[in-house]
């Protein structure tokens, strides 16, 4: 982008707003760690983050070209936080996994079912996993979900609007330590390597 | 009435399998015993990133990020998200990550 070209308002205070919310974020974490506690307060902050939609005008979010497509709104670096805004379009879904990595996340619009899991299996058999729904939340507007390093769930962006939601990682997408995928029709667990060699090469 | 069936044949074990209307690549593959590589089955890994070497397929949802405009005009695919319209041949072209 040229140096001249001018940054909307929008842009401008969302960066701002943003910033905030990652001093914040800080804050909550340098003081209790990822506990269960302070990933619920970062899940209240970035709701309310959320609900200023004057900071994140359609216009300046790009949609998918296929059905999901990940804005990298702050990514601080090395194993630092990262904050995205992911764009799902309806039917869009992803099966259970577990990011290794702690997350928040609130609705700006839209609506995402998230249903979390438990592994039910004993582990001894490599490849195979079984797993059984715990829980289930609604994130849209107003509304947020919290999930531990290991937390198991799945999304299903629902209704007919798209779904524009906030994400707060403990890790940037391609600092994930691994992502863990589960499959309930194949009885299936499949683990993928972190992605940072790929990063650095 | 007879559904409707497609047949696959995946060219890295040279086997040919039948697929349902409305079942993936990925899950006739399983169905039929043959090890695919896949992690998410869900679009969003692309593990599954395959070759389509003959016939047409359609797509079911997926992230932007699992596959390329130049990939999809080489021919790539995802088998787990490969709904087939036609008789198919597909190469899987990874084993493990991209």
């Amino acid at each position: 982008m040229p140096e001249d070209t001018p940054i909307s308002a929008s842009a401008a205070g969302r960066k701002k707003a943003c910033l905030a919310f990652l001093r914040q974020a800080h804050a909550v974490l340098d003081l209790e760690g990822s506990t269960p506690s302070a990933l619920h307060a970062l899940k209240l902050k970035l709701t309310r983050l959320a609900a200023r939609t004057e900071l994140f005008p359609k216009s300046d979010f790009a949609m998918p070209v296929a059905q999901a497509r990940l804005h990298t709104l702050i990514a601080e670096p090395n194993d630092g936080l990262a904050l995205h805004l992911l764009i799902g379009l309806p039917g869009k879904m992803s099966n259970p996994h577990a990011h290794s990595i702690w997350c928040v996340n609130a609705a700006i619009s839209g609506r995402e079912r998230n249903i979390m899991y438990r592994r039910t299996d004993d582990g001894s058999k490599p490849g195979y996993a079984t797993v059984t729904k715990i829980g289930e939340v609604m994130v849209e507007r107003g509304h947020g979900y919290a999930m531990g390093d290991h937390d198991i769930h799945s999304q299903e962006v629902v209704g007919k609007e798209p779904s524009y939601i906030l994400a707060l990682y403990g890790h940037a997408f391609d600092r994930f330590p691994s992502v863990v995928w589960y499959n309930t029709e194949f009885s299936s667990i499949r683990k993928l390597p972190s992605r940072r060699g790929l990063a650095a090469a | 009435m007879s559904a409707v069936m497609y047949q696959v044949k995946i060219a890295n074990t040279g086997t040919t399998i039948s697929c349902r209307a409305g079942q993936t690549v990925l899950q006739a593959s399983m169905a039929a015993g043959i090890d695919y590589p896949f992690a998410c089955a869900s679009g969003n890994c692309g593990v599954c990133i395959s070759q389509l070497d003959a016939g047409k397929v359609s797509m079911l949802p997926r992230a932007d990020a699992t596959l390329s405009a130049e990939q999809i005009a080489s021919g790539k695919t995802l088998a787990c998200r490969a709904l087939p319209r036609s008789d198919v041949e597909v190469t899987w072209l990874g084993r493990g990550r991209r």
